[in-house]
């Protein structure tokens, strides 16, 4: 018998959905416990080996240890897989780039603590490491997850649906939201997720990323329609994509107050004082 | 056997956490800090945010409770919006909210801490997990994995997503309940009764064999704090907070969750992520209250449901009163599961729940806004300001698992007092470290936003600051 492929999960800045997912994957697809065996998975066993072949890795970058830590991965795995939006994308994680980093730890946890823990901008881990696929989604969708894993483990590439979400939406049959008045980035997100949000009654708000050659002024114009206001509209483009964004750099399709705040220009809160001002300290 | 995969809850402790346990002239144990050294700064992410993705973009604080974040930034979206919403959106919410709790109840028990109990502590620390629990009693096992599922199911089918669902918005939720929706979870009832039937009984049943666990594990008394329905009864979504000393006299018997801040400080200390809050009119660090299951069963008047009732009478007949021990903390989840069956079977059955005015319309009409709820671990505050145009302006969360953070600190040391001796470290003593944390189901993620994850590392310190020894469990 052939040995089985031993896979491993790592988790870095993240809050642990996509692992949640997984499990609860495999508590409905046992079998696939037979194909494979899980040499490490913090959030389902203590004992660990590391060799591995295929690692699947959760969360964003976000400090210098990680990118050690993420190479050792890299160099042990032949297949490295991103988990979801923030190993992905970045993910809501790099939303704090919009600031000047020290001001976020100074903010939580006053002045005096915030050596004691460094951080930096967040990002995905194709910004470390050469990634062999990804699996989008805040978190992945789990069908999606079982199905990219069956095609690699017959050592065919997953390839990812490269129309946006409307298209699923319209074969759900749901009325389309941004004609009701509910604002939808279905327009330009990759689909793959069912529509699952829209179908539910809210509109889509990226989390899967941006679809191939999306064309934002249309969705702009959409939404101005709504009634957001060109700020919104920046918040809507990046709460999942800040880090996308950001790599387009003048070319990001954001209002020009937008294109300012996303790369850490804003040095100190552009609001409230901070916290120990308040008294919280 | 086929292998299954769960949760393991040292490993989830593990990421985030550290202890020290200092010793005096005289070798004895003087001090024991859990530290937490990490954090993910969610509080400012959402500075200049529009404050209706708040329930969206908060829910992503944590995989495992988003229920609970998402419904207390929603209500805290709700005062921004400055609307009630409709009463079946309010329902709806509860049931999402109770199979929340039940599903994240059923992790905590079965799944990370019942490995303990039915294998013992002393039982060797890689077979003392779901798979040898699955091997011993399977039964068991099998139990929690229905439950969980129970609690996971109704969250899908109601709010299309297990983790991140888009369906809970400030001013309601996205979309109404299907009959058949209803039907099917109705159906799916007895068995859940069941289990958690069963699982009182030999739970019950066996608590004779933890009396030192039960003595020694986090056992001092505190304050107790947790929201109340208004005649007093178990209230997991909305109510007033009610604050209970370690007598069992009232303190307060329920104050607005506006006002918290009159009740609630915040101290921080340099060595922790992890903000130290304490009850106000009593002062740092004395104010040390507890809230979670615990907290909520040891403040009531009654649950507010039948079979709950009953089982509630006789877990308070335990000390005669008010529970100290946070080994109880295990029981009160059990209890809470029975309620929660309950209470949603109720929403269910009440014809309003299908009407189809499920959310409100508004912007932002109030520049302040705060929710309270209860999440399975315990007292959940969303605090929000906003500008005229509704971008949020400032925020302070205070979770579940920083409310307890002084109580752990002193389980801790109680642990430590009971079982450090000399200055080495051994491998029973760190298993009921950990065990006692473990008793407060704390979510590292939740209460600092983990940035990645340090192995647990205790330290055993002399007076003069020598480290004698440390233990890594990796
Ligand atoms: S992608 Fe979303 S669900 Fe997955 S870890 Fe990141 S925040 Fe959590
Ligand atoms: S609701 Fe959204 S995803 Fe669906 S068709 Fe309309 S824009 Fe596209
Ligand atoms: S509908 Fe949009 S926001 Fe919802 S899961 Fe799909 S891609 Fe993500």
């Amino acid at each position: 018998m052939p040995a089985k492929p031993k896979i491993a999960f790592f988790d870095f800045s993240s809050c642990e959905g996509c692992q949640l997912t997984v499990i609860d994957a495999l508590q409905t697809h046992l079998g696939l416990l037979d194909q494979v065996e899980i040499v490490q998975f913090r959030e389902a066993m203590t004992e660990k080996q590391d060799t591995y072949q295929i690692a699947f890795v959760e969360g964003s970058c976000t400090r210098e240890a990680d990118e050690d830590r993420l190479r050792a991965i890299r160099k042990q795995a032949a297949v490295v897989v991103a988990l979801g939006a923030c190993a992905h994308l970045g993910g809501v994680n790099s939303m704090k780039n919009r600031w000047a980093i020290g001001n976020v730890q100074t903010y939580v946890y006053g002045e005096k603590n915030k050596e004691t823990y460094p951080s930096y901008p967040a990002r995905p881990i194709s910004a470390v490491i050469n990634v062999d696929a990804a699996i989008p989604g805040c978190p992945i969708d789990r069908f999606e997850f079982l199905h990219i894993v069956q095609m690699m483990l017959q050592g065919r590439v997953p390839k990812l649906p490269d129309y946006p979400l409307c298209v699923e939406c319209k074969l759900s049959e749901n009325a389309c939201l941004n004609t009701l008045g509910k604002p939808c980035l279905g327009p330009i997100t990759r689909a793959g997720c069912n529509a699952i949000c829209t179908t539910y009654g809210d509109g889509c708000e990226g989390c899967r990323g941006f679809a191939p050659e999306p064309n934002f002024e249309y969705m702009r114009e959409i939404l101005r329609g709504h009634g957001l206001s060109e700020t919104e509209i920046d918040a809507r483009f990046t709460m999942f994509n800040h880090y996308q964004l950001q790599q387009m750099g003048e070319d990001a399709p954001l209002s020009p107050e937008g294109l300012q705040s996303l790369n850490g220009e804003l040095p100190t809160s552009t609001f409230a004082a901070p916290k120990e001002a308040e008294g919280h300290g | 056997m086929t292998k299954q995969i769960v949760i393991d809850p040292i490993t989830r402790i593990e990421g985030h956490s550290k202890i020290t346990i200092q010793l005096d002239d005289n070798g004895r144990v003087e001090d024991a800090r859990f530290h937490v050294t990490q954090y993910r700064g969610f509080e400012r992410f959402c500075e200049g945010r529009p404050f209706y993705e708040m329930p969206s973009l908060m829910g992503r604080i944590c995989g495992i409770c988003t229920i609970s974040h998402e419904l207390a930034s929603a209500k805290a979206c709700d005062e921004i919006m400055a609307v009630q919403i409709p009463e079946t959106a309010d329902m709806l919410r509860r049931i999402v909210n109770l199979a929340s709790v039940i599903q994240s109840h059923a992790l905590s028990f079965f799944y990370l801490s019942s490995p303990d109990f039915l294998l013992g502590l002393e039982s060797d620390p890689a077979t003392r997990n779901i798979f040898g629990l699955a091997q011993k009693h399977p039964e068991i096992a099998r139990d929690g994995v229905r439950l969980r599922r129970f609690g996971q199911e109704i969250i899908e089918w109601m709010a299309g997503k297990r983790v991140h669902p888009n369906w809970i918005v400030p001013g309601g939720v996205g979309s109404p309940l299907e009959p058949e929706v209803r039907d099917r979870i109705l159906e799916t009832i007895p068995e859940a009764y069941a289990i958690v039937q069963h699982s009182l009984d030999w739970f019950k049943r066996s608590l004779e064999n933890y009396a030192d666990e039960i003595r020694t594990f986090g056992n001092f008394p505190t304050l107790f704090m947790g929201l109340v329905s208004p005649t007093g009864g178990l209230e997991l979504y909305d109510g007033s907070v009610r604050v209970v000393d370690e007598r069992g006299s009232m303190l307060v018997p329920g104050f607005a969750p506006d006002s918290y801040q009159e009740y609630i400080g915040e101290a921080v200390e340099p060595w922790t992520f992890m903000k130290f809050p304490y009850y106000k009119p009593v002062g740092y660090p004395d104010g040390i209250y507890r809230v979670g299951p615990l907290a909520r069963l040891n403040i009531i008047d009654a649950c507010g449901t039948p079979q709950a009732d009953q089982e509630w009478a006789e877990f308070r007949q335990l000390d005669r009163g008010m529970n100290f021990s946070s080994f109880y903390f295990h029981y009160a989840r059990l209890i809470e599961c029975l309620f929660a069956i309950e209470r949603l079977e109720q929403h269910l059955n009440d014809p309003r729940i299908l009407d189809k005015r499920v959310r409100a319309y508004a912007g932002p009409n109030s520049g302040e806004g705060i929710g309270i709820t209860e999440a399975p671990r315990g007292t959940l505050i969303h605090h929000y300001r906003a500008d005229s145009q509704g971008r949020i302006t400032w925020s302070n969360l205070v979770v579940a698992t920083t409310h307890n953070n002084l109580a752990m600190n002193r389980g801790v040391k109680q642990v430590a007092h009971r079982y450090v001796e000399g200055d080495r470290l051994t491998e029973g003593m760190l298993n009921r470290v950990e065990a006692v944390i473990r008793t407060f189901d704390p979510c590292l993620s939740c209460s600092t936003h983990a940035q990645d994850r340090l192995a647990l590392h205790v330290e055993l310190v002399s007076p003069d600051g020598e480290m004698l020894d440390q233990i890594w469990r990796d």
